[in-house]
């Protein structure tokens, strides 16, 4: 698979309240997941899945930086990031920022965000394309929601070596 | 062994649309409908690529041991779908401001690459057209750089030439990442406008890339899709096919009343992925369209023109073409059969250059009221395309892969435009076709035969023959002769 055809840059904060670009991981390989916190079923589902494929590289996850940017900077503080992923995917840290970074980030992904009124408030829908960028913070590929763990740890196994 | 042998009239069909390939670069002549600029349904890429997807069933179901009858084709097809006149119109629909979308015209520029934004109802067609040359003869043609190019230059207005170069690859690639921009729920046709008919044929052509290159988009852009399309639902309340959703408001707009090419389109195509879904609502659906006629003949009739803002609008909705479409690829025989007998009745069929089609004809009714109107779409493609599929024809392109060792079995490489083919299947490893010679079109008379050793045991019309260097074979004058190459 060819490296998508995205531009792959952000300006955004870390749970930490830190601010990050894409470039604040060089050396490490990203895999960028989008979503929000009040997601109930999309993002539990992708994090899962994607702690099993980093569980199945071992000591080879090091090299790895799971993050996970939201789509829902309005409710998705650094400070709420930090505590829902802390009690749920450890080893993800948060990124969010104002509507227009988090908007431009999802842009530059080509991620769909849409916010739809529902009966206990909103929600936003998205896509749940997983990306990898490489140590350079340039796009490497990216795995539609259809994969399995297995695949994304086979194909960052053969990446990674 | 099936043994089938194509009928006179499924023989002119494919000749006519072989004639159509033919006709000299902007010569569109029997193609033009009642609209102007290649607005609407009737446009010439939805003639030219109906015409591929009907050559890629026939060759699939019916005469899978004959690829030379349709690869060129098929490429000069694509040709003409390439061509300026057809595309065009786009540098002016993207500007936005349609009747319904009036509040974009001051937001979207004029857009020259038919591609690259929006116009699914034009991109897909190239990009599954090209997949379906591709898989359907194992070949990297439209793999090539620039391949498929979009180029324009007049002597007289608009500057510096326009040229837009893609491939297979990168404009499958494109349309991806447009499908995933929309949350999958499909590209736009005109700006804000998503048609549930229009983005089919893109599934269609990424499946079709996906056997190519051992991907799965196909299945990842379905499976988006139905999760996008769940929030609207497939059918609308009276159980017909919603059209379209416009893109900013997220709003269905309802159908106008009757419109059996909603139905008939997307159920034709639809049936690819979502077989079950699609049969379950097609015996109800298509009784809504169909009127009686004497001697079981059926026929669809067309909503009146609609009229807004004081113009009638003009388009070639293809209803009974579309429904005879459909009734082909859901196997309903009896339905089919009374159309194309209404078709043969009332709808003027005509041999020209050896090939068979029903003419234009802006006429609604006849004294009796039997329909007459019948657009270039439905009288050039649609009742061939109809009278050509199987059962789940289209769907089998899009499903099954050719049995193993189809590339090497014995084969027509190469057939001259005057020879007609009405049969070409492998049986046993042995090679039968029935072949004639077509006097009223011009050729050298011959077929090349591939997958053959030299050595091959050949008869033609019962004689063993010897054939020339490089397994020529000569058709002679008169009837079909039935020719049989054993290994």
């Amino acid at each position: 698979m060819t490296a998508p055809p995205i531009r792959a840059r952000y300006c955004l904060v870390d749970h930490h309240g830190t601010p990050v670009t894409e470039a604040s991981y060089a050396s490490r390989w990203q895999l960028v997941q989008f979503g929000f916190t009040s997601c109930k079923v999309v993002c539990p589902r992708a994090l899962a899945k994607l702690d099993d494929a980093l569980d199945r590289l071992g000591t080879d996850a090091a090299a790895v930086v799971p993050l996970y940017v939201t789509v829902d900077p309005e409710r998705d503080t650094p400070q709420r990031l930090k505590a829902h992923l802390d009690a749920t995917h450890p080893r993800f840290t948060g990124l969010t920022g104002t509507a227009a970074q988090t908007e431009a980030a999802a842009d530059a992904f080509r991620v769909f965000t849409r916010r739809r009124d529902t009966p206990d408030g909103y929600d936003v829908q998205h896509t749940a394309i997983t990306y990898l960028l490489d140590p350079s913070g340039s796009p490497a590929r990216h795995w539609p929601d259809t994969h399995d763990a297995e695949r994304i740890a086979a194909d960052l196994t053969a990446l990674l070596r | 062994m099936s043994g089938e042998v194509l009928t006179a009239e499924q023989l002119g069909h494919l000749r006519h649309w072989d004639n159509l390939s033919r006709r000299l670069p902007n010569d569109w002549s029997q193609m033009q409908g009642k609209g102007v600029s290649q607005d609407d349904f009737g446009g010439y890429r939805f003639q030219l690529a109906y015409m591929v997807y009907g050559l890629a069933i026939t060759h699939r179901h019916r005469l899978p041991a004959a690829p030379g009858m349709f690869a060129p084709t098929i490429r000069r097809l694509i040709d003409k779908l390439l061509m300026p006149e057809v595309w065009l119109y786009w540098r002016d629909v993207s500007r936005g401001g349609s009747v319904f979308n009036a509040h974009l015209s001051g937001r979207l520029g004029e857009e020259w690459d038919p591609v690259v934004r929006d116009n699914i109802m034009y991109s897909a067609y190239v990009q599954s057209c090209a997949a379906m040359h591709d898989a359907m003869f194992d070949s990297d043609h439209y793999a090539e750089p620039g391949s498929l190019t979009f180029r324009h230059w007049s002597f007289f207005w608009g500057g510096e030439e326009k040229r837009f170069a893609y491939d297979r690859e990168s404009l499958t690639e494109h349309l991806y990442w447009l499908m995933v921009e929309t949350g999958y729920l499909g590209v736009a046709c005109e700006p804000n406008c998503v048609f549930q008919i229009c983005n089919q044929p893109a599934i269609i052509g990424f499946r079709l890339h996906d056997r190519i290159t051992g991907g799965s988009r196909a299945d990842e852009v379905v499976a988006g899709y139905e999760r996008a399309w769940a929030d609207f639902g497939r059918l609308d309340a009276s159980g017909h096919y919603n059209m379209m959703v416009t893109e900013d408001s997220r709003v269905v707009r309802p159908n106008e009343r009757p419109s059996p090419w909603v139905d008939a389109w997307c159920g034709a195509l639809m049936n690819t992925w979502n077989r079950d879904f699609v049969r379950r609502h097609y015996h109800r659906q298509v009784a809504d369209f169909l009127e009686t006629g004497p001697g079981g003949t059926l026929s669809v009739p067309s909503a009146p023109a609609r009229h807004v803002m004081g113009q009638e609008v003009v388009s070639d909705t293809c209803d009974l073409g579309w429904v005879a479409a459909w009734a082909s690829e859901m196997g309903d025989e009896q339905t089919l059969a009374g159309l194309l007998a209404h078709a043969d009745t009332w709808m003027s069929p005509t041999w020209f250059d050896g090939g068979l089609y029903y003419p234009r004809n802006d006429t609604h009714t006849d004294a009796d009221g039997r329909r007459t109107e019948i657009e270039p779409m439905s009288g050039n493609v649609l009742l061939g395309y109809a009278r050509l599929n199987v059962a789940d024809g289209l769907r089998g392109v899009y499903q099954d892969q050719w049995p193993e060792g189809h590339f090497e079995a014995p084969r027509l490489e190469v057939v001259d435009r005057d020879i007609e083919v009405s049969r070409a299947e492998v049986v046993d490893g042995v090679l039968h076709a029935r072949l004639r010679r077509d006097r009223t079109v011009p050729g050298d008379g011959t077929v090349t035969l591939a997958g053959l050793p030299t050595s091959a045991r050949l008869r033609l019309g019962g004689t063993e023959l010897t054939v020339r260097d490089g397994l020529v074979v000569d058709v002679p004058e008169g009837h079909a002769v039935d020719l049989v190459a054993a290994p």
